[in-house]
């Protein structure tokens, strides 16, 4: 089935916040943010910026009659500077004006004297000054110290990996006015309804009823709008409660670059210990998460670094460790693997030192390492259905793995200024929020009259297909045509606090809770249609292709009369069901626990060919396995995996999130951060589906697939740091990501005039 | 000081009073209601605001409205008058869109692509898209919908 998005998208027609029609009245809210990255507020003179004409009012701090705080996980979070600044970016008022051009040229108008103090940029500088924004965790399995003497080779090292921007195409933005009886609503841009809404009543001195939150869609999220929807949203709706007009607030490109926050950057100590014939015996990192100014979400993206540690191997002791490290720079936050890959990618930038250091072939030792089925993961949970060695050898045999390296070998052979490299990829995720308690599904069902449904949900639609597949689910349990199904904006009057769309279970949990409605439906209706029917046992009642059959035999009775005489029989045609992810649990004292509804796995190829001369790169070809269970609709399903592959090699070659000393940005805009047109995708991209179980915890046991395959992007700065090694065996293994080509071309000459000896 | 200005939307003569300044961009979705040209940079990076201009691609982020005047202008609003496509259809097959916010820009330039050349070989369908940004999906089922139409074409000829 076609994603039910598409349609509008194709006319055109699918509205986002900015699309929507203005109310009479509207005001249009610029920000205005601290230009440095740490210091004392000294004076705001809004006077200036005041007098000019349509200039309505200046939001600040003074106008908040709650809390001037937003923080979600940790209560660190102002919604306005008010004392002191902490980032480059961090909004300090809102200007409301007639036009945003008006709101703008105001905005310069505004003087403030900041007593500067020293910012602290990297986590590594946080760390040395002890700023921390939770204390230190880490996750144990095994006995490092006493095995460390078992090991034939230790491999110590550092690693580095840069943050990356979102850039979903529809910047932040929130739309907000005034209902009658002192009521508010917020069309926001965000992932998180709930979180909103508890922010803005928190903000506004607002009871949470009073404040209805709305979501159409959102034109990508990727996780930035897990918790960062949420400042731009209580802005517009203190402007409005102020000012007592819709006000609406979209951030530009260049606004949204500069003020929110980003993947975490991550600096890591690492060390590793192999036996002779390669297994790991030991592994020990230490991580250094660069978080920003406050929270955010740092403290869960921390704890998904702790279960990722492993990555897809078994590593029978180990010790990882992650600091939370506070920064001067904006609230680093939510995106796509969620503090994996950087977990991910420490442990595989240590098998290629390893693998350099020994002379051996990195995916032998990749190889021998993958988990197996009853491994123990550090956190105690058990690898069940593990099918990491299954996805590497099927990868292996089908892409004829063997045939590529020799090619690649053959034409390394031939070129001096080209070179390939090929690398393999396992990938091991584990589902489910890990705060046991985010996992739950809401799901509003109402069948009218004349037999058709609509459906509302928890779950926000930002292009994932998750309200297709939520219609599938219906339908298939209702057993009626997919064209009498409405999917409804998610919305805190109708869905009352839910989980946010992230984690890649929004389908599972809303989708779940769908069925278990339609389920509560078809029992009623069953009931009904075995009164009509003059049957004896409602279970003999089944409902095919909208047709009512019983004992298996066809009957007269249709959908659309069953649900007629239901209505009529005064039998509830609506239901809102609730479902809470079974099994999960995790004892944070002890750091153990079994966190995760499944694992999901698969394995990357990738080739990719460096212009040695040039220090550019293009991905030849990358072949994928990837376990979806048993997919409910593979067009969405290999359309996240293409898109979160992109998006992964994206973060590990050309988005670089480059900040200098003073905490500024300085790639801040599209022209110079560059994420992948549509010349970086790869020559040859192919997905292919692990002949895999359908996993019961999943939604129709198709797994969730939104974040594990943008860790196959992992595979490629592997494979073009063996094409580099290939020019100069000689080069540093600096082991930083990403490889951008300016890297790429300084490291390939480093060492060269001793190669030239 | 402000001048009225003629534009030919979607077929449609339209008046508007615009500014010396006023951008292209702003004036079809503010002063004319048509939503689908999206902000996305506001600087010609990322492509979301394409609309043709006499038939060919133009961001309109970086076009003065009054540069525009007494010209052809189309949006997305504009090609499905009579029906989708079939363009528009195979953007539908392939799940060419995730979010959908790069949609308008890239429909209209992948439109002006097959208007020029009906049967584009892949690099002259990857040349008309590069100016248009997609993050959700990895572009494999942007490039394959617009092979399609052409690969159609040539079917029934």
């Amino acid at each position: 089935m076609i994603n039910i998005d598409s349609r509008t998208h194709v006319r055109g027609e699918s509205i986002y916040v900015n699309d929507i029609p203005l109310r009479e009245d509207t005001l249009f809210g610029v920000v205005f943010a601290s230009p440095l990255a740490h210091g004392k507020v000294k004076s705001i003179d809004f006077s200036e910026a005041l007098q000019i004409d349509g200039v309505e009012g200046i939001i600040s701090v003074k106008d908040i009659k709650g809390e001037n705080q937003i923080g979600g996980i940790i209560q660190d979070e102002e919604l306005f500077a008010d004392k002191t600044v902490d980032y480059i970016g961090m909004p300090i008022a809102l200007v409301c004006a007639k036009t945003e051009r008006i709101a703008k040229k105001a905005v310069s108008r505004i003087k403030i004297d900041i007593e500067e103090l020293h910012p602290i940029v990297t986590a590594r500088e946080a760390y040395a000054a002890k700023k921390f924004i939770v204390p230190s965790r880490t996750f144990k399995i095994g006995d490092t110290e006493s095995e460390w003497k078992s090991c034939a080779h230790i491999i110590e090292g550092q690693a580095e990996m840069g943050g990356q921007e979102h850039v979903y195409l529809e910047t932040q933005g929130a739309y907000a006015y005034l209902t009658e009886d002192d009521g508010i609503k917020i069309h926001s841009s965000t992932q998180a309804t709930k979180y909103v809404q508890r922010a803005a009543a928190k903000v506004l001195g607002m009871p949470m009823h009073k404040i209805e939150v709305d979501v159409n869609r959102i034109g990508g999220g990727f996780g930035g709008k897990e918790d960062q929807g949420t400042p731009w949203a209580c802005m517009a709706a203190l402007a409005a409660q102020t000012l007592r007009k819709p006000v609406k607030l979209v951030l530009s490109r260049a606004e949204d670059i500069k003020m929110t926050g980003k993947r975490h950057p991550y600096s890591f100590d690492f060390k590793l210990g192999l036996s002779k014939d390669l297994k790991i015996v030991c592994y020990e990192v230490q991580c250094f998460q660069n978080a920003g100014a406050c929270a955010d979400v740092s403290p869960a993206v921390m704890e998904r670094t702790l279960f990722h540690g492993t990555a897809s191997y078994f590593v029978p002791n180990a010790r990882i460790t992650v600091h939370s490290c506070k920064t001067n720079i904006p609230p680093n936050t939510a995106f796509r693997g969620f503090g994996a890959p950087q977990g991910m990618f420490v442990l595989e930038a240590a098998l290629m030192k390893a693998a350099v250091t020994l002379g051996v072939d990195m995916m032998e030792i990749q190889k021998k390492n993958l988990l197996s089925e009853g491994d123990r993961f550090p956190y105690d949970q058990e690898a069940k259905n593990c099918n990491a060695r299954k996805c590497w050898d099927t990868a292996w045999k089908t892409f004829g793995v063997e045939k590529l390296k020799k090619e690649v070998a053959d034409f390394n052979q031939k070129n001096d200024l080209f070179k390939k490299g090929v690398s393999l990829y396992p990938l091991c995720f584990g589902i489910s929020f890990t705060k046991t308690s985010l996992n739950q599904g809401r799901s509003l069902v109402h069948i009218y009259s004349d037999g058709t449904v609509s459906i509302t949900t928890g779950v926000v639609e930002m292009g994932q297909g998750v309200n297709t597949k939520i219609l599938q689910a219906a339908a298939q349990t209702l057993s009626i045509s997919t064209r009498r199904f409405t999917i409804h904006s998610t919305n805190t009057s109708r869905i009352a606090n839910p989980s946010p769309t992230a984690a890649s279970s929004g389908a599972d949990l809303n989708g779940k809770a769908t069925i278990m409605a339609c389920q509560a439906l078809l029992a009623r209706l069953k009931g009904v249609a075995c009164q009509e029917l003059k049957a004896q046992d409602p279970g003999d009642i089944e409902i095919k292709d909208e047709v009512i059959y019983h004992k298996g035999r066809k009957t007269e009775l249709t959908w659309a009369r069953l649900v007629f005489l239901t209505e009529e029989a005064r039998v509830s045609l609506s239901e809102h069901a609730h479902y809470a992810t079974p099994i999960i649990h995790f004892n944070k004292a002890m750091e153990k626990g079994h966190p995760f509804a499944y694992h999901v796995y698969g394995t990357a190829v990738t080739v990719v060919t460096v212009d040695c001369l040039r220090g550019t790169y293009n991905v030849d070809l990358v072949k994928i396995i990837h376990d979806f269970g048993s997919s409910m609709n593979l067009d969405i399903d290999i359309g996240q995996v293409e898109g979160a592959l992109l998006q992964g090699i994206g973060l590990m070659t050309i988005e670089e999130l480059l900040i200098d000393q003073t905490g500024k940005l300085v790639y801040d805009d599209l022209s110079s951060y560059k994420v992948p047109d549509i010349y970086f995708t790869p020559r040859t991209l192919e997905v292919k589906p692990l002949d895999s179980k359908p996993d019961p915890l999943a939604l129709l046991g198709s797994k969730a697939v939104g974040e594990p395959p943008l860790m196959y992007g992992i595979g490629t700065y592997f494979a073009i740091l063996k094409a580099m090694r290939e020019f100069n065996p000689q080069l540093k293994l600096e082991l930083w990501a990403p490889m951008t080509h300016q890297k790429c071309l300084m490291s390939l000459y480093d060492n060269y005039g001793d190669l030239l000896k | 000081m402000n001048k009225q200005i003629t534009l030919t939307i979607n077929g449609e003569a339209r008046a508007v009073e615009v500014g010396p300044t006023d951008i292209l961009l702003d004036v079809l979705r503010e002063k004319l209601g048509i939503k689908s040209p999206k902000i996305g940079c506001e600087r010609g990076d990322c492509g979301a605001c394409t609309v043709l201009l006499d038939g060919k691609s133009v961001r309109s982020c970086l076009i003065l409205a009054i540069e525009a005047d007494g010209h052809k202008i189309t949006t997305l609003e504009g090609l499905s008058r009579n029906g989708l496509t079939p363009l528009q259809e195979s953007f539908l097959k392939h799940s060419s869109f995730q979010c959908g916010f790069c949609a308008p820009g890239i429909v209209l330039s992948a439109t002006e692509l097959l208007a020029k050349h009906p049967h584009p070989s892949e690099e002259e369908i990857k040349e008309s898209i590069s100016g248009n940004l997609c993050r959700c999906t990895g572009y494999k089922p942007i490039i394959e919908a617009i092979a399609a139409v052409s690969n159609a074409r040539r079917k029934s000829v």
